[in-house]
């Protein structure tokens, strides 16, 4: 199974094989050549050389900030996701064997998961001791009774695998809950594949692609009805959580919308998503929220992101929830030394894809071995995530005493695992190749007859060569998984997706929200960035010259700038400094990159919604606004690139979005904002002079509002061909108000707020709109002396206009409280 | 032998904001389970306002669920309970019990018992942990070989010499270590701490809700949680499950009528919801009546 290295210089891989932390068995070099596998792999590494591996290793960094991939390993912290540049290639004819294997410990959970949430057959008989089950706290009593629907009920799996040193795989955990990854495992590939680009071109691999297609259909064919088109959410948590990522990128591979909390809601025990005014009826979802927190009515009450009633919908069968709540009681180790006797009972087979070996305390023969052998075994809780899993040897002996204590007063809560020697693969370092543990996640769907699974899954190796162990959250990294073309099973078995019928998208309260905000912030950063580029400009040419006309020009638009954000000059701070300050500080509310910042925190929310290349953009302008613009190539630059994202941004949007209701209400919002911006901008910079307009500083502050507003060029040509005014003084409240064909006017935002409107199917507003717009029509008839007056209604109607959206589409449900009644209390 | 008595038994709950609820979510543990017993000849639930959905089914320990759906905004969910039960439940007498030490009874349920009551009944659960103090607490009242019967009316009166029946001090949350140190509580409490003494012997033990019928008998000691919901346990012993009041220090007979039963109070809490509210101020407001007649 070695292929000859001698032929070659190859002192990487020799160095790499001589490693003092590489494992028995190690995924690219065997004691003598390497594994035929990864034969070409060894050959690019080689040809790279280590300059060239840093060069790959920066590549793939690169394009993880560019894609905007996160990991988070709370709440509150938003990491990058790692991934080692060089792929783990597996062999054919192993993959197909564990995919055989893989097959045949889904369709045994499946048959285990209904069986203990129906008659529990398997517990009466004991071939499953019931302890390993009813003493679980993760088995949900209220879910019993609920499993009568179509197909099976574990619809997604996903199952850590780990390779001992005689390089067998064995399990090590399931995940059956919400498995997260898959998601993950295709933007890693994505990103390994641009990184060796020659090598992946080379390589006849397994697409991932297909995987998801058969997740899609999978689902549609879950639903409970003969809908012809089943309509599929999924539910997540919201972009505040670890995963949101994954969610976010799955959303857009399946075709699927997230949806949280707020957007469904129980009528009629039924679930339905928030439309507008309506209710559309869910079949299928696929849920990414956690057990004890899918239900408050029937697990934990405070939980806000579960929807109340949501298993008793399972129980009258109007819906279908994969996985299904209840599910993560077989992400337990105390099943494992169960399920070869299990698997014989129930399907007649031998288990083929074994465990490490495990003791469970709750038995008290299993315990005594458990409780001698302490010190060399893995002591994991039987419920994840309430208490770390603890290595034996790693122990003092006073901890161990504690632990044997806690075993004792609570054996059924604990199991002891014999330790796995994971297998090594190489990880790019600044100190060449590093050997690291490897553990794979595979994903598997339910189909027709059996089930499909993603070729190869999510690698993962341990942050150093410490590591014993490969635990998310303790700077793991990612490795793409290759899998030969040929190896995957034939897609025959794929369950096709029912026809469906196109139907409008709908857009929840939440999602109309966030996008009207995505609108709004975005062109808030462009209006900003402009007006601060033209005052900067300004300022260069006559900020030194007090008392003169430039210098009252430079004071109107820096007026313009403290009104339009709100951001206070500090004495003794220079103009350039400040208008450096309100462009690059973060923490400058109404400055630029604070909307920047804001405008990223809405995109992650409607991840499903924006296309990929939006997230290239937000890393490009996160990394420009974060350089010191008065030391690097200088303020006047900075703002160009700004720029110049910001309309990549908007052109991502145009270009990629189709004209429905999610477009108009992110329409809704730029328009919105630009209008009220420009308003804002002639009512500061411009107000001021209207009782002596014919001064030379008057002149050159409309100039630079022209510029601000983009229109001047407009007004040069209309001046020269005598179409328009010849003063800027005349031209700025016609070409910036008035002139329904300058796309920077408030007239042309009013009337493509009312077309938007009228898109999102809210034909009261978008008159209203239409109204406002023929107002502002009917100032243009108005003598210039009531500017002010006419400006100041404008911005009120604009306000009015923005809140009247906001109390029709973006209504948030009310706030949910737990109530629990027992006679006694209330005495 | 305690005669048969038939109940009339009329359970309101009524939950006020000082703001419109928008939707509410309920789950209902409030029909009585007939039982060998107990006969149920009507048991009806009702809101109001009219709820969306009520949908009922037998949940995992065989009690009746109840699921209420309302989504017609109101300031006010009332929830009534009718009930119509005949109780024909001989009161266990302790010295019959005596045939048996407590460890032999332990053996017994080992080798007899049903294997998931065994574990259901048997091991703790989210509010009866078992703690060294809840051991040490059972200690004091019997030990593996005390006779059975004896064993049994040792618990009653040590829960009762130890604990001071007082409401307000625990809520529906209060777990066995707090009441420990507490020292008070009411009849889900005294009912908690039994069961955790009597499983930690190795006893399966349920936790029993239902009401207790009020004894307005002239000169008699009016029995506390009268009039209320109540709470008791119920305990596997060779003779069959045999149920105690911890609250009030007795054997139960025909003056109890069983609701539903379960691990603790959280697998049958009798009304818990989720309500859509913006409102600061609630008030809950229960009022339980048990009328009895003497059947033959």
């Amino acid at each position: 199974m070695t292929a000859s290295a001698s032929e070659h210089v190859t002192p990487l891989l020799d160095a790499y094989r001589k490693h003092p932390d590489r494992a028995a068995f190690d995924e690219l070099v065997t004691p003598d050549g390497v594994r035929q596998q990864a034969a070409a792999l060894a050959e690019a590494v080689e040809a790279l050389g280590p300059a060239g591996l840093l060069v790959a290793r920066a590549e793939v960094s690169r394009q993880v900030a560019a894609d905007g991939i996160s990991a988070a390993d709370s709440a509150a912290r938003r990491l990058p996701w790692l991934v080692d540049p060089l792929p783990v290639p597996l062999p054919g004819a192993e993959w197909s064997a564990l995919e055989v294997a893989l097959d045949q410990r889904a369709r045994l959970l499946d048959l285990v998961l209904v069986d203990l949430y129906s008659e529990r057959r398997l517990l009466r008989r004991g071939i499953i001791p019931p302890g390993v089950v009813l003493s679980h706290p993760d088995f949900a009593r209220v879910a019993t009774g609920c499993f009568g629907g179509r197909g099976r009920q574990l619809r997604l799996t996903a199952t850590d695998l780990g390779r001992g040193p005689d390089g067998s795989w064995l399990a090590i955990s399931d995940r059956t809950q919400a498995p997260a990854g898959a998601a993950y495992a295709m933007a890693t590939r994505r990103i390994v594949a641009k990184a060796l680009a020659g090598l992946h071109r080379d390589s006849d691999l397994a697409r991932l692609r297909n995987y998801f297609l058969t997740v899609t259909g999978s689902l549609l064919a879950a639903a409970p009805s003969d809908t012809e088109t089943p309509r599929v959410v999924i539910h997540s948590p919201g972009a505040d959580s670890p995963y949101s990522f994954d969610q976010g990128f799955l959303a857009t591979l399946l075709g699927f919308p997230l949806a949280e909390a707020d957007d469904l809601v129980l009528s009629g025990g039924r679930v339905w998503l928030r439309a507008g005014d309506e209710l559309e009826p869910i079949d299928v979802i696929l849920r990414r929220v956690d057990d004890a927190l899918a239900d408050p009515l029937e697990y934990r009450s405070d939980s806000e992101v579960g929807l109340p009633g949501l298993v008793e919908a399972t129980r009258r069968g109007t819906v279908t929830v994969a996985n299904p709540v209840g599910s993560a009681i077989l992400d337990n180790p105390a099943l494992a030394p169960h399920l070869a006797a299990v698997c014989r009972e129930v399907l007649g087979e031998e288990l083929h894809l074994a465990a490490p070996q495990t003791w469970w305390a709750g038995d008290p023969t299993q315990a005594q071995h458990l409780l001698t052998h302490l010190q060399r075994l893995v002591i994991k809780p039987v419920a994840r995530g309430r208490e770390p899993v603890r290595y034996g040897w790693l122990l003092s002996s006073a901890e161990r005493d504690q632990l044997a204590a806690r075993i004792g007063s609570e054996p059924w809560a604990w199991c002891g695992q014999e330790p796995l020697e994971l297998s090594t693969a190489p990880v790019v370092t600044s100190a060449g190749l590093e050997p690291r543990r490897f553990v794979l996640r595979t994903f598997g769907v339910a189909t027709d007859d059996g089930y499909q699974f993603l070729p190869g899954g999510l690698g993962r190796v341990a942050g150093s060569t410490a590591e014993f162990t490969v635990s998310s959250g303790a700077g793991a990294l990612a490795k793409d998984v290759w899998i030969p073309a040929t190896a995957p099973r034939s897609a025959s078995v794929i369950a096709r997706p029912r026809l469906s019928v196109a139907r409008p998208s709908v857009v929840t309260p939440r999602v109309a929200g966030t996008l009207m905000t995505i609108g709004r912030l975005a062109e808030r950063a462009e209006s900003t960035a402009r007006l601060i580029k033209v005052a900067d400009d300004l300022t260069e040419d006559f900020g030194s010259h007090a008392g003169s006309a430039g210098a009252e020009a430079v004071h109107a638009l820096l007026r313009a700038v403290t009104g339009i954000t709100g951001a206070v000059p500090r004495p003794e701070e220079t103009n350039l400094a400040y208008l450096a300050r309100v462009t690059g500080d973060a923490n400058e509310p109404g400055g630029v990159h604070h909307s920047v910042r804001r405008l990223i925190a809405e995109a992650r929310e409607v991840r499903d919604i924006l296309s990929v290349d939006s997230w290239s953009v937000f890393n490009r302008l996160e990394r420009t606004l974060s350089t010191d613009p008065l030391r690097g190539a200088g303020l006047q630059q900075q703002l160009a690139d700004v720029l110049e994202s910001l309309l990549a941004f908007s052109g991502i949007m145009a270009q990629s979005m189709v004209r429905d209701s999610s477009w108009g209400f992110l329409e809704a919002g730029g328009r919105l904002e630009r209008a009220a911006h420009t308003v804002k901008l002639l009512r500061f910079a411009l107000l001021s002079q209207a009782e002596d307009r014919l001064r030379p500083s008057a002149e050159l502050a409309a100039e630079a509002v022209l510029r601000a507003g983009e229109s001047i060029i407009t007004h040069r040509r209309r001046a020269a061909s005598g179409t328009g005014p010849a003063t800027v003084t005349e031209s700025v409240r016609q070409l910036l108000i008035h002139d329904h064909a300058n796309p920077r006017s408030v007239a042309n935002q009013v009337v493509s707020l009312s077309e938007a409107l009228r898109l999102i199917g809210d034909d009261r507003l978008a008159d209203q709109a239409a109204a406002v717009a023929a107002e502002v029509d009917a100032f243009a008839a108005t003598g210039i002396d009531d500017g002010a007056e006419q400006l100041a209604v404008l911005s009120q109607a604009l306000a009015g206009l923005a809140e009247r959206i906001a109390v029709r589409h973006f209504s948030r449900q009310t706030t949910r409280r737990g109530v629990e009644a027992t006679g006694l209390e209330a005495r | 032998m305690s005669p048969a008595r038939r109940y009339r038994i009329h359970h309101v709950t009524r939950y006020s904001y000082d703001q419109q609820m928008e939707a509410c979510y309920n789950r209902a543990v409030l029909r009585p389970r007939a039982t060998a017993h107990q006969q149920v000849v009507s048991a009806t639930v009702t809101l109001s306002p009219e709820p969306e959905l009520v949908s009922e089914h037998l949940d995992y320990f065989g009690n009746h669920s109840l699921y209420l759906e309302t989504r017609t905004a109101a300031t006010e969910l009332e929830v009534v309970a009718e009930h119509v039960v005949v109780v024909d439940r001989p009161r266990p007498v302790a010295a019959d019990l005596n045939s048996w030490t407590v460890a032999q009874a332990v053996a017994w349920a080992r080798e007899q018992a049903d294997p998931l009551e065994l574990v259901d009944f048997g091991l703790p659960s989210p509010l009866v942990e078992i703690t060294g103090e809840v051991r040490r607490f059972a200690g004091t009242a019997f030990g593996p070989e005390t006779a059975l019967g004896d064993a049994l009316t040792g618990l009653l009166a040590t829960i009762g010499a130890e604990l001071r029946y007082a409401q307000g001090s625990t809520s529906v949350k209060t777990t066995l270590s707090q009441l420990l140190e507490l020292r008070q509580g009411v009849c889900q409490d005294f009912a908690h701490l039994a069961a955790g003494c009597l499983r930690s012997a190795g006893l399966p033990t349920r936790y029993v809700s239902g009401y207790l019928e009020t004894i307005p008998a002239p000169g008699a000691v009016k029995l506390r949680g009268a009039d209320a919901t109540h709470a008791w346990v119920s305990v596997l012993t060779p003779q069959g499950w045999v149920d105690l009041d911890p609250t009030n220090d007795q054997f139960v007979g025909s003056a109890h009528i069983v609701t539903a039963w379960g691990r603790d109070f959280s697998d049958v809490s009798p009304l818990r919801g989720v309500v859509l509210t913006e409102a600061a101020e609630s008030a809950l407001h229960v009022a339980v009546d048990v009328e009895s007649e003497v059947t033959d």
